[in-house]
């Protein structure tokens, strides 16, 4: 993890997401990956 | 896909398995992921498990990125840990080189255990009893976890939605891992599991079309082991390069050298010049997107 922005270096989820991913509704999926990609373009 | 209560998928990358924590007052984690992630496995088992206590860390296999973690998950939490029976002289002994460790430039800290399980045991994990069963082929020790209760099988590195883990026929001597390996799957067939939580990817529910796919991707081997052969080299190198993130270009041909099992592939299988072995892996491998070319290195591209 990224000690300044909490965030896993490799994937860009935080470490709720990534806890929460395998229960998570294909939509919440979708909604975490389009802030993965606004995170990865940060 | 919903999982039954009690069981979270901490969905790692390929340089991590995933860790399956089976929740209860007293809660398991199967698997631990690659060293280098260790702390952050810790982190995740301390969010996912809360004030619970951890008691028990199992293995599926004890390749590096299923165990990597071990050693820090039992500092921190002080569980007690199980391997497969299989595994044990390997681990009292550390064999770097049966556990795929530096023979193919892959660490992992030294451990103890406290207990054995085999196939036909049943453990208690979590909320549910788990059969364990042999899972020979991608690791000649391995073993799955099912769930007869809620038809769920964690199946390591047995089978993947898309595949299974790379199976190494005939280093080590053994000539049997592909024969092991369609038996495993068979097996698999024969539980009627309806979801697979596997040790890499998402759990999935579509059992029968993953089966059809590894056994499609099996008969391809044993009708070529050149074709196997290139796949290992390729798996192999991937991972090592998850770790590193980057290597000069130059370098490349002397470390496909330095590491035992990629030059013994080379030597056996492939017989290329070391330069031409790397020149075909970095272009195969970068068609694949795995990897990318920039300014004289390699980069890894994934997680």
């Amino acid at each position: 993890m990224n000690p300044d922005t909490g965030l896993c270096e490799g994937c860009l989820r935080t470490l709720a997401e990534i806890a929460a991913w395998s229960a998570m509704s294909s939509d919440e999926k979708r909604a975490v990956r389009a802030l993965l990609a606004a995170r990865g373009a940060a | 896909l919903k999982l039954p209560s009690g069981i979270q998928v901490l969905e790692r990358g390929w340089l991590s398995s995933n860790n399956v924590v089976l929740h209860s007052q007293a809660a398991t984690v199967v698997d631990s992921g690659y060293g280098t992630h260790a702390p952050q496995t810790v982190a995740l088992l301390e969010h996912a498990l809360g004030s619970k206590p951890l008691e028990h860390l199992v293995n599926t296999h004890c390749h590096s990125d299923h165990m990597g973690g071990n050693a820090a998950i039992r500092r921190r939490f002080r569980c007690k840990t199980s391997i497969p029976r299989g595994e044990a002289p390997l681990i009292d002994r550390w064999d770097e080189r049966e556990l795929i460790l530096a023979a193919a430039d892959q660490r992992a800290e030294r451990f103890a255990y406290d207990r054995t399980f085999a196939d036909g045991d049943t453990v208690r994990m979590g909320e549910y009893e788990w059969q364990v069963i042999a899972a020979p082929g991608h690791d000649a020790h391995a073993v799955m976890f099912y769930c007869a209760e809620t038809k769920v099988l964690i199946s390591g590195d047995a089978l993947w939605e898309n595949g299974f883990g790379a199976v190494f026929d005939r280093l080590f001597g053994r000539e049997t891992a592909l024969a092991e390996t369609r038996a495993t799957l068979e097996r698999i067939a024969a539980l009627g599991c309806a979801i697979v939580i596997p040790g890499h990817g998402s759990p999935f529910a579509g059992v029968a079309a993953a089966l059809e796919r590894a056994f499609a991707r099996l008969k391809g081997y044993e009708e070529d082991v050149h074709r196997l052969a290139r796949h290992v080299a390729k798996v192999l190198f991937t991972f090592a390069m998850l770790e590193k993130r980057s290597m000069p270009l130059a370098e490349l041909p002397a470390y496909l050298k330095r590491v035992a099992i990629l030059e013994e592939i080379n030597r056996d299988y492939l017989k290329m010049s070391a330069p031409a072995f790397a020149q075909w892996l970095v272009a195969d491998l970068e068609r694949a997107g795995a990897l990318a070319r920039r300014d004289g290195m390699v980069l890894a591209r994934g997680s």
